[in-house]
C-alpha cells in the first residue's frame, strides 16, 4: 500500500506524468476499441446455444453492415417444443439478423396462445395443432416469447442491429 | 410476463466488450487523474446556492396559482390511474395505469428532477391533497396540527420501507403490471402518503416517510436548479450533493434505489431467467398460485440480495476509510451522498430505452385509458416506433451515463473527504477505499448490461 502510495504522490508532484499516464490510458482504450470494434454482436456474452434446430439460412452472416445480405430464399424457422407446459430443453435462445424473415414454429401438448411480444404477434396453439407465427426482424433488440394464458415464457428472440 | 421491470415489450441488446472495455478504461483512468488534481478543500456546500434568478420568474413559478393548477392537473391524474387500474380493461398494455405509474411517472418524474429540481415538491398528488384538507379545514375556521410530533427517530427507514415495497411490486411480482394489483397497490399507497401527513404533519412526512418524495428529492440535489429562501437559483449541477447525510436510514434507502435497478438488470440475464424457468419446471403439475408464490420468494431474495450487497460493500469501504484516516466516528453520514449519482446513472442506463419506447405508447393510451374502444384525442391510431434509437446509441447512451455518475460520485466523495481527514497525505491513503467502491459499483453496473 505505501509503496503504491509513494509513486502516487510522485505522480501529484509531477503533472506532465499524470497527464502521460492520461494519455497511456486513452492509448490503451483506443486500442481495446480497435481490436473489438468491429465485431460488436458477436464479442458479447456468450450465447447458451439450446438443441432446439434452427434451420441455418442459407448466407453465411459474414457480411459487413454497410451492404445488407442478399435475401435467403426462405424464413429462418425457429422450433419452438412445448412439453407440460413448459419449453422442452429449457428456455429457446435464438439470434437473428435485422431484415430476416423468421418464423417461429411451435408445438405443444397444451392449449394456450403463444405471443411474440414487441412484433406482437399472437397465435392460437393446441395438441395437434402448431402454431406457426411469421415476422420480418425490423426491431433490433431482444423479444419473450410466451404461453400468453400461464405466463410462461418459452423463448427469447434477439435481433441484432 | 418474466420482463422484469413491471412493463415492457423491447429489452436491449446487451453492451458488446467493446464498449466494456471503453468504459471501464477511461474510468479507472479519469478516477487516478481526478484524485491527484481535484481540490484540497470542500467547494461544493459552498457553490450550492448558487445564483437567484430574476425574481420575476421565481415569483411566477413558485406561485400559488402554478401550485393549485399542477396539483389539481396531478390529482387529476392519480384519479385517472386509479379509476383505469380498477375498472379498465384487465389488459397490461390497452390499460392507461400500467405504462404511466412505470414508465411516466416512475422514469419520467427522475428525469425531470434531474434537471430541474425537486419537481414533485408541486407535483405530488398526495401533497397537493394534504394542502387541499389543511386549506379546507382552515377556512373552516378549525385548526389542522398534526397529530403527533416527528421526532426523527425513525429517520429515512419509514421513507426506504415505502421505496422496497413498490420496488418489491415492480421487480418480485409476478404479474406487476396486472392493472388490478396495481389499483390495489396505488390506492395502498395513497393511504400510506395522506394517513403519514395526517399523522406526523406534510413536511415531515414528504422528507422521510414518502418514498417516491425522498427519492425524487435526492436525484434532484443533483439538478442545477434549487430553491432558496423563496427564490430559485442556478448553480452547478451536483452542487447540492456536497456535505454529509446524519438523517439515520439514507443509507438503507439509497441502497434500495442503487439495488433494485441492478437487480432488475441482473433479472433480464439468461442465468437468472433459467433460474426461474428451473423452478417452474422444478414444480410442474402444482398450482398456479403455488408457482406464483415460489417465484416471487426467489425474486424478493435475489432483491434482497443485491440490496444487502451494496450495504455491506458500502460498510466494508467506509470502514477501511475509517481506519487509513484514523477517524475515530462513524463516516458512513459522510460518503453516502456521493452514491446519488451513482444511482442516477444506474437507473439512467437501464432505463433509457424503455422509456423512449415504452413511453410512446402513452400517447394511444391517453385516447383510450380504459381499453373501451374510445379515441377521445385522435391518437389510438398512433404506432409507436418501437425502433426509434439504433442499439448503438443505447450502448453509448449507457457507458457515458454510468462514466459520467463515476466521475460525479467520486468529487463528492473527494469533496467530503478533504473536510473530513487530517493532512493531505491521510486524505489522499483514506480515500482509496471509496475509490475502490465507486469502481466497483460502476463496472459493475456496467457489466450487468453486457449479461445477455
Amino acid at each position: 500500500m505505501s509503496a503504491v502510495l509513494a509513486t502516487l504522490r510522485r505522480v501529484r508532484n509531477d503533472r506532465r506524468f499524470a497527464v502521460l499516464v492520461a494519455m497511456l490510458a486513452l492509448a490503451a482504450s483506443g486500442f481495446v476499441f480497435s481490436s473489438c470494434g468491429g465485431d460488436d454482436g458477436d464479442s458479447a456474452a456468450p450465447a447458451t446455444e439450446t438443441t432446439t434446430t434452427s434451420e441455418p439460412t442459407a448466407t453465411e452472416t459474414t457480411t459487413t453492415t454497410e451492404t445488407p445480405p442478399p435475401p435467403p430464399p426462405g424464413p429462418t424457422e425457429i422450433r419452438i417444443v412445448v412439453v407440460d407446459g413448459a419449453p422442452k430443453g429449457g428456455i429457446v435462445r435464438e439470434k437473428v439478423e435485422k431484415g430476416d424473415r423468421v418464423v417461429l414454429i411451435v408445438r405443444s401438448d397444451v392449449t394456450d396462445h403463444v405471443h411474440l411480444h414487441g412484433y406482437d404477434v399472437m397465435r392460437d396453439v393446441a395438441p395437434g395443432k402448431p402454431a406457426r407465427l411469421p415476422f420480418r426482424a425490423t426491431i433490433p433488440g431482444r423479444f419473450e416469447v410466451e404461453l400468453e394464458d400461464r405466463g410462461v415464457p418459452i423463448a427469447d428472440i434477439t435481433v441484432n442491429a | 410476463m418474466i420482463v422484469a421491470h413491471g412493463i415492457g415489450v423491447v429489452r436491449d441488446l446487451p453492451i458488446p466488450a467493446a464498449y466494456f472495455f471503453i468504459g471501464a478504461a477511461v474510468v479507472l483512468a479519469v478516477s487516478f487523474v481526478l484524485l491527484f488534481y481535484l481540490w484540497r478543500r470542500p467547494v461544493l456546500e459552498a457553490h450550492a446556492d448558487g445564483r437567484k434568478l430574476p425574481s420575476g420568474l421565481s415569483r411566477l413559478v413558485l406561485s400559488r396559482a402554478v401550485r393549485i393548477v399542477l396539483g389539481a392537473f396531478s390529482v387529476f391524474l392519480l384519479g385517472l390511474t386509479l379509476a383505469a387500474a380498477l375498472f379498465g380493461t384487465t389488459v397490461e398494455l390497452l390499460n392507461f395505469a400500467p405504462t404511466f405509474v412505470y414508465v411516466i411517472f416512475w422514469l419520467g418524474i427522475p428525469l425531470l428532477s434531474i434537471l430541474f429540481g425537486n419537481v414533485w415538491s408541486v407535483l405530488s398528488p398526495w401533497r397537493a391533497l394534504a394542502d387541499a384538507a389543511v386549506w379546507a379545514l382552515e377556512h373552516g375556521g378549525r385548526e389542522a396540527r398534526p397529530v403527533l410530533e416527528w421526532t426523527g427517530r425513525l429517520g429515512r427507514y419509514p421513507a426506504a420501507a415505502a421505496l422496497f415495497a413498490f420496488v418489491a411490486l415492480e421487480l418480485a411480482h409476478p404479474r406487476p403490471a396486472y392493472p388490478r394489483t396495481l389499483g390495489i397497490a396505488i390506492a395502498l399507497y395513497t393511504y400510506w402518503a395522506l394517513a403519514g401527513m395526517a399523522v406526523y404533519g406534510r413536511d415531515p412526512w414528504t422528507r422521510y416517510g414518502e418514498g417516491f418524495a425522498v427519492a425524487f428529492g435526492f436525484l434532484a440535489r443533483i439538478a442545477p436548479f434549487a430553491v432558496r429562501d423563496g427564490a430559485i437559483v442556478a448553480r452547478w449541477p451536483f452542487t447540492g450533493l456536497g456535505g454529509a447525510d446524519r438523517i439515520r436510514g439514507t443509507l438503507l434507502f439509497v441502497a434500495v434505489l442503487l439495488g433494485s435497478t441492478s437487480f432488475d438488470g441482473f433479472s433480464r440475464s439468461s442465468t437468472w431467467q433459467d433460474l426461474i424457468a428451473d423452478l417452474r419446471a422444478e414444480l410442474a403439475g402444482s398450482s398456479q398460485r403455488t408457482i406464483d408464490l415460489a417465484t416471487t420468494f426467489l425474486s424478493l431474495g435475489g432483491l434482497a440480495f443485491f440490496v444487502a450487497a451494496i450495504l455491506a460493500t458500502y460498510l466494508a469501504a467506509v470502514a477501511a476509510a475509517e481506519k487509513l484516516g484514523r477517524v475515530e466516528r462513524s463516516l458512513v453520514p459522510d460518503f453516502v451522498l456521493p452514491l446519488v449519482p451513482i444511482a442516477a446513472a444506474y437507473l439512467a442506463a437501464h432505463y433509457f430505452t424503455l422509456f423512449l419506447i415504452q413511453g410512446q405508447f402513452i400517447i394511444t393510451l391517453i385516447s383510450d385509458p380504459f381499453g373501451k374502444g374510445w379515441d377521445l384525442f385522435g391518437t389510438v391510431d398512433f404506432a409507436p416506433n418501437l425502433a426509434i434509437v439504433s442499439p448503438e446509441t443505447v450502448w453509448y447512451v449507457q457507458v457515458a451515463a454510468l462514466v459520467v455518475g463515476h466521475v460525479a460520485g467520486l468529487a463528492i466523495a473527494h469533496d467530503r473527504a478533504v473536510a473530513v481527514f487530517q493532512g493531505r497525505r491521510t486524505a489522499l491513503e483514506a480515500q482509496l477505499p471509496m475509490l475502490g467502491l465507486m469502481v466497483l459499483y460502476t463496472l459493475g453496473g456496467m457489466w450487468l448490461l453486457t449479461r445477455g
